[in-house]
């Protein structure tokens, strides 16, 4: 068992005696069925004329120099009076490259571990405690939407609640990244490879050497009418930018690059977006290719495959090195 | 020592009070009293340089109270053999554990599920990885034994902790060498240096269990040409001859050159020594000069003018001595010269009889014509032909209960002996032999058998090391111990074939010479084909480079595969060492030996050719009157046959008289010079008849 699972188990059978800890680590709450975001088709603005294929010219460079992911893991400790008490670590790391071998960036990695609570739905006794007890603890119910004012009815269902204190961990979680990136740009020079996009943070997604890749495809950036000129992306190959400006996010400049010969499998199979600052519509074209040649240089032979993760196709060996990294020291 | 049988202050007890909640808070108190352990500041200086690795474990390899795992960063100085501590973490009985370990296994692997995976990364083609701009994940994860664990109870799994390079007195922990360097009961001998990393630690053996009482006798291994098992052997003698502590009394060596110049030079020095040789001569206070004492032993050859041994070179000649022994000499150990055929029950009691009553006695018998005193194997043959003739002509078959035909078999393999043996075995009983009674203290006593038939050979070992364990036990040989160094052991005393008299005699040096100072240093190329015996009596094993077929014979099972590999790849001058304080093997490196090595020996000093008898006689007799001139040689022995001339020259170096010249020319019989003889008129013969001649 998770030793700081253990430990928070027992201080909150310290806060309140009468409460039982569940039984078990169990699985975490990440890899639990959810329900799935709905795919779908989001047409973009595109700024380096219309959509269409283009391939990447030169040679793969290697260029980044380091990589930042985080990981998460959430579970529930107990339940009071239905209510989900959960118990979660947030981690981020960069890794950067010393002699061809990664290397945490920095003195160490962000880890955090707290507790994830609906103040208003616990007791107060136990919020004091909790909040008394050492670990960071998340106010769940206060995030804009007061649960009793949202949805009396569901939003005291134990699932909406768990869902509710997921998104909580997500958003620290990103958090964490975040402040590395910020870290790193302040520091350094070399571009940063980044796991996911920039939209939202305002620093990153405007600093320069941040690269986002999003490996997840969710929502497609083209209309129905383009899907075509995506699914014939040959490895190697990218889609002219397009402008992503998401409600209460940053804008970025983003396109995809086909990493892998999709032929025969999903057509997302061995497809990335890319994510970088916004630029200016003269320079697009080159900087599109340019970043296009980096990330090509973290999946393309020789560069070691990210096997066996099952994301292979798509992620890039140093994030795999960021996710077993985390693995290990949480 | 400290608590627990602990000389380091590191090691010992621990304020349970340093630490909150189990977590250490700083170092131990302990090491505040660290200077006079080499340690600075309460660090020492392997932990000032950090740790190695750390100290891992997983259920599927977890450590256990005699191995355990760590992994250390890719360019860590680490290798099969390195030795270790770790520092646990948490205390035990109010005392940090401390646990010492020589590496035995290594592995190396990456976070590659499969193989095929790095063919696809590489799209196939292996030149591609030069390009890569990331390297995988990749561990060396090493396994060591256990040499020591401290606090020694409870005996526990090795904790987790940090690895740390062992240092000088890591090592002398580890192998519990603290046990015996002491001062003042000091009884260490130097075998070598151990190296790893950083530390130059010397490694040595306690004198008590290398040439007893507590344990005895060293067998070295390895390959022709490359283990370096003379080597080793002559590095050794010399350690312990210059570190054999004087309280445990006085040492000499018996070595028996069986091949080649090998030991021929024992008194020369080296050609040349590298400074890392000398270094290690300094480091382990060992003299790198030869030995001072030397004396070398050969029988003649088979016409008795030369030496049989390749160490003839006049500029040798001072300490080459001569190796005869006459008949009283190898009666007793005429068996080791008869095969198991000869020997039934009424063959030994005759030889019994012969040995008992005839040789050196003074025998009669009524039905013999005269009296005998045999005290050669002409004699021996004089009395035998006696006895066959008295039978002939009293047509017995029988002979005091012994059998005609025994008689004829035993005389026939008895008197040809000296043929079988020749060089060696003197018909005429003049013997020269070993310096029985004054045997020096740290001297070295060659005997070269390398020319010799495997008769002749047989024949001294068994007389040698069985007399030097007479005396031994009669406190009578002039030193306290002896080491006696047989190479080709599997030859003398092989694990299967007849039980010769040589075997069961090494057999006896190695189950019980311990307990009379008789010590068997033997080499071999084949451990597995010597006698179990005699290896299981051995307290301390060297192993040079290993041949890989040997390595797999049982007798290797208990070492790990990769300690077999290093095995096989010693570079020379490199050894494994087994010693009876040491729970695990330890490699060390010891210096090449500062005596001339057989090869450069032979070169130096070549072969004199076979001189004629004259000059041989001239140089012997000059070595105890440098006066004496081949002509006046040549004067006193030209009437007499090479035999007397042989046996005049042995009476005198036996004698070693003050008038050489005189005593010398007295061993020749007077010869008259031919003189006219009148010739004598015979008057006829004449029968007389007798008184009762009925015809007279």
């Amino acid at each position: 068992m998770d030793a700081s699972l253990r430990g928070a188990q027992r201080l909150l059978g310290e806060w309140i005696p009468r409460i039982r800890a569940a039984d078990g680590p169990g699985p975490t709450l990440e890899t639990l069925p959810a329900a799935a975001e709905s795919p779908r088709l989001e047409p973009a603005q595109t700024v380096e004329g219309a959509l269409r294929t283009r391939a990447v010219p030169g040679e793969p460079r290697t260029v980044f120099g380091g990589f930042l992911d985080g990981t998460q893991a959430s579970r529930i400790v107990t339940y009071v009076d239905a209510v989900p008490i959960v118990f979660a670590t947030v981690a981020a790391v960069i890794r950067v490259r010393r002699d061809r071998r990664l290397v945490t960036y920095g003195q160490r990695p962000e880890v955090e571990r707290g507790f994830y609570i609906p103040r208003l739905l616990v007791p107060a006794e136990l919020w004091n405690a909790a909040v008394a007890g050492g670990y960071p603890v998340t106010d769940t119910s206060d995030d804009g939407r007061p649960i009793s004012d949202d949805d009396p009815s569901s939003g005291r269902h134990p699932a909406a609640l768990i869902e509710r204190a997921l998104q909580r961990v997500r958003d620290r979680r990103q958090a964490l990244e975040h402040i590395l990136a910020e870290r790193w740009s302040a520091a350094e020079d070399s571009p940063l490879y980044i796991d996911g996009g920039l939209t939202g943070n305002r620093r990153v997604a405007t600093a320069t050497g941040n690269v986002g890749v999003v490996k997840r495809h969710r929502t497609l950036y083209v209309s129905a009418e383009l899907m075509p000129v995506l699914a014939g992306l040959r490895p190697g190959e990218r889609t002219t930018a397009f402008r992503i400006a998401p409600v209460s996010r940053t804008a970025v400049t983003s396109w995809y690059l086909r990493l892998r010969d999709s032929r025969g499998r999903d057509p997302t199979w061995g497809l990335v977006r890319i994510e970088v600052s916004e630029t200016r519509a003269d320079d697009i074209t080159a900087r599109a290719d340019e970043v296009s040649r980096w990330v090509m240089a973290e999946a393309a032979p020789p560069a070691p495959l990210a096997l066996p993760d099952p994301r292979w196709d798509t992620m890039a060996y140093g994030i795999r090195d960021c996710e077993e990294f985390l693995r290990a020291i949480t | 020592m400290g608590h627990d049988g602990v000389r380091y202050s590191r090691l010992r007890g621990v304020s349970t009070s340093d630490h909150i909640d189990g977590k250490p808070t700083g170092q131990t108190n302990g090491q505040t009293n660290g200077h006079a352990n080499g340690q600075t500041n309460g660090r020492r200086d392997s932990e000032t340089a950090g740790p190695l690795g750390r100290v891992v474990a997983t259920e599927r390899r977890p450590n256990t109270p005699h191995e355990f795992h760590f992994w250390t960063a890719l360019d860590a100085s680490v290798g099969i053999g390195t030795i270790v501590r770790v520092v646990g973490a948490h205390p035990v009985g109010g005392q940090l554990p401390v646990v010492y370990g020589v590496v035995v296994e290594g592995f190396s692997y990456t976070d590659l599920q499969s193989p095929l995976h790095d063919v696809l990364g590489h799209d196939g083609s292996p030149a591609r990885g030069a390009f890569v701009g990331t390297d995988r994940t990749e561990i060396r994860l090493y396994t060591a034994a256990v040499l020591r664990q401290v606090p020694e109870e409870p005996l526990q799994p090795v904790p987790m902790g940090e690895v740390f390079l062992a240092d000088d007195a890591d090592v002398a922990c580890a192998l519990r060498m603290d046990a015996y360097l002491q001062s003042g009961t000091n009884t260490g001998i130097p075998v070598g240096v151990y190296h790893a990393g950083g530390t130059d630690a010397a490694i040595y053996a306690d004198a008590d269990f290398l040439l007893g009482p507590e344990a005895a006798h060293v067998t070295v291994t390895g390959v022709s040409g490359l283990a370096t098992k003379t080597s080793a052997v002559e590095w050794l003698l010399a350690s312990i001859f210059t570190h054999f502590p004087a309280s445990k009394g006085s040492v000499a060596a018996v070595c028996f050159n069986v091949k080649g110049p090998d030991l021929c030079f024992l008194d020369q020095p080296a050609v040349e020594l590298s400074d890392g040789d000398l270094a290690l001569y300094d480091k382990l206070g060992v003299p790198a000069r030869p030995f001072p004492q030397v004396h070398y032993y050969a029988p003649y050859t088979a016409n008795g003018v030369a030496l049989n041994t390749l160490r003839t070179h006049e500029a040798l000649a001072h300490n080459t001595h001569p190796l005869v022994w006459g008949l009283q000499d190898v009666m007793e150990f005429a068996d080791v010269l008869l095969t198991r055929e000869d020997i039934d029950a009424k063959a030994d009691a005759l030889i019994d009889f012969i040995r008992e009553s005839v040789v050196g006695h003074r025998f009669a018998d009524d039905r013999l014509p005269r009296a005998y005193e045999v005290q050669s194997f002409s004699e021996l043959n004089a009395w035998f032909a006696d006895v066959l003739r008295m039978m002939e002509q009293t047509n017995s078959e029988s002979w005091r209960t012994h059998h005609i035909a025994t008689i004829r078999k035993i005389r026939n393999r008895l008197t040809n002996i000296a043929q079988r043996c020749a060089g060696l075995v003197t018909n005429d009983g003049v013997s020269r032999d070993l310096p029985w009674g004054d045997f020096a203290d740290r001297t070295v006593y060659v005997i070269d058998v390398a020319n010799l038939e495997e008769d002749a050979q047989d024949l001294i070992f068994a007389r040698v090391v069985s007399t030097l364990r007479k005396k031994l036990e009669q406190r009578d040989l002039g030193v306290d111990h002896v080491i006696v160094f047989v190479d080709e052991l599997n030859k003398y005393a092989p694990s299967d074939g007849p039980d010769t008299y040589v075997r069961k005699m090494l057999l006896d040096v190695a189950e019980r010479g311990r307990y009379v100072g008789l010590v068997l240093f033997g080499a071999q190329q084949f451990r597995s084909q010597v006698h179990r015996r005699v290896i299981g009596n051995a307290g301390t094993q060297l192993f040079g480079r290993m041949d890989g077929d040997e390595l797999a014979t049982p007798g290797y099972a208990v070492l790990s595969p990769a300690v077999k590999t290093k095995l096989a790849t010693l570079e020379k001058g490199q050894l494994m060492v087994r010693h009876p304080h040491f729970t695990q093997p330890v490699f060390v490196r010891f210096p090449r030996p500062a005596v001339l090595s057989g090869r450069e020996g032979a070169e130096r000093f070549p072969r004199s050719a076979e001189p004629p008898l004259e000059v041989a006689v001239t140089r012997s007799l000059r070595l105890l009157d440098p006066s004496v001139t081949l002509e006046w040689v040549k004067h006193v022995t030209g009437l007499y046959e090479p035999h007397e001339i042989l046996r005049a020259k042995a009476q005198t170096e036996l004698a070693r008289p003050g008038d050489v010249r005189a005593f010398f020319k007295a061993q020749f019989r007077a010869v008259a010079p031919a003189r006219t003889v009148a010739r004598v008129t015979v008057p006829p013969a004449v029968h007389s008849a007798p008184e009762d001649d009925p015809y007279g």
